[in-house]
């Protein structure tokens, strides 16, 4: 009964967290209706792709079609995570500018796009689990299906809840404060985002895992215990990463302090 | 990065001269339950777990510290890559089960 909760809770969370942090920033732009709305169409058609690749997830029995379904989630993660850092890019290019940015309609809707677009590819990844466990619950013989389904929906309330209050908290930060948390908080999702992507690729062994592992600090934090597990969704910690995870997790960061730090330049 | 490349081309020539083709071993997930329990393999060569999964509900065969996980539906069977193993022993669950579900995977 805590598993229904604690799962749920575990695979709804980033989401809400993308959710909240795309919440508080919209909330302190000038034009805020027009991205507001881009979101929650993102969030329903994150639901709906989760639907589907959750019933995706049902039919496909064979083999064949479950690589095919793995090649589809992939692509999904490395491309979620590559939007994410897009949308960073654009929020940090623009900083100072956001006013007049989002005063011009052109402006707005590429804004209300890229926020939808990442709050969709955030729910639908995790949502597509939360989908299987729910729905597979209702297919297990035995146990209170009605008490595990009120467990399951007590961990998704208590994720929502979490985002809410990132959403609220954020309030309190100063404008730069906030600009600066969102742009780190978002880049760390999507730095777990390519590690998942890269892990997989390994057990597709379409990746070498090179020298695996390069370390082990399990005795430090095991991403087996239940922090060491939320850490390891949600910022891709890894107790023994793998070299081609850490060249992966190293391109990242340099790219990104990279670029940032050209914007930042440019702007001075 | 000269480093990283050195690095990649020492262990990419260890790991070519370890991985022939994968040996494979086939576990079956039913009623919250992995068979087999416990399953020796041979260290330092790459296998392939074939996972089926005969239900009545789905599971989430994984281990966290080899960083593999799938997620299969009552009936669907899929495959697993893990790369050569350190001797020592690997614990599996079936996340959607945690506390009926063990398979101890031993490499010798």
């Amino acid at each position: 009964m805590l598993n229904a909760l604690i799962v749920v809770f575990r695979e709804s969370l980033e989401a809400m967290l993308v959710i909240g942090v795309l919440l508080a920033w919209i909330g302190r732009q000038p034009e805020p209706t027009a991205l507001k709305r881009g979101l929650w169409l993102g969030v329903a058609a994150g639901i709906g792709l989760a639907l589907a690749l959750g019933f995706a997830t049902f039919a496909a029995q064979s083999q064949l079609a479950g690589e095919a379904l793995e090649k589809f989630q992939v692509g999904m993660v490395l491309f979620a995570s590559g939007l994410i850092v897009q949308m960073v890019f654009w929020m940090h290019r623009h900083g100072r500018h956001m006013k007049q940015e989002l005063e011009a309609q052109a402006g707005r809707a590429v804004g209300a796009l890229g926020i939808g677009a990442v709050a969709a590819l955030a729910v639908a990844r995790e949502g597509a689990e939360t989908v299987i466990f729910l729905y597979g619950l209702g297919l297990e013989s035995g146990g209170d299906r009605v008490a595990l389904l009120a467990a399951g929906l007590a961990g998704f309330a208590l994720a929502a809840a979490t985002g809410w209050l990132v959403a609220r908290g954020a309030r309190f930060l100063s404008f730069r404060a906030l600009f600066a948390a969102s742009e780190i908080l978002l880049l760390v999702i999507a730095s777990s985002l390519l590690t998942a992507g890269v892990d997989r690729m390994i057990g597709l062994d379409w990746l070498p895992p090179l020298l695996d592992p390069v370390w082990d600090s399990s005795a430090l934090l095991d991403d087996g215990s239940t922090a060491g597990r939320l850490l390891a969704d949600f910022a891709g910690y890894r107790a023994r990463p793998s070299a081609s995870l850490l060249l992966a997790a190293a391109a990242f960061w340099s790219f990104v302090a990279w670029r940032l730090g050209r914007t930042a330049k440019a702007a001075t | 990065m000269a480093l990283w490349l050195g690095l990649g081309w020492a262990v990419e020539a260890a790991a070519q001269a370890a991985s022939a083709e994968p040996l494979v071993f086939s576990i079956v997930i039913k009623d919250g339950r992995i068979a087999p329990a416990r399953l020796e393999v041979p260290a330092g060569r790459k296998i392939k777990l074939a996972v089926k999964n005969e239900g009545p509900g789905p599971s989430e065969f994984e281990n966290l510290s080899l960083r593999v996980e799938k997620v299969l539906a009552p009936g669907a069977s899929s495959f697993l890559v893990i790369h050569p193993l350190k001797p020592g022993t690997y614990r599996f669950i079936d996340e959607f089960h945690p506390t009926t579900s063990e398979m101890l995977l031993i490499a010798k």
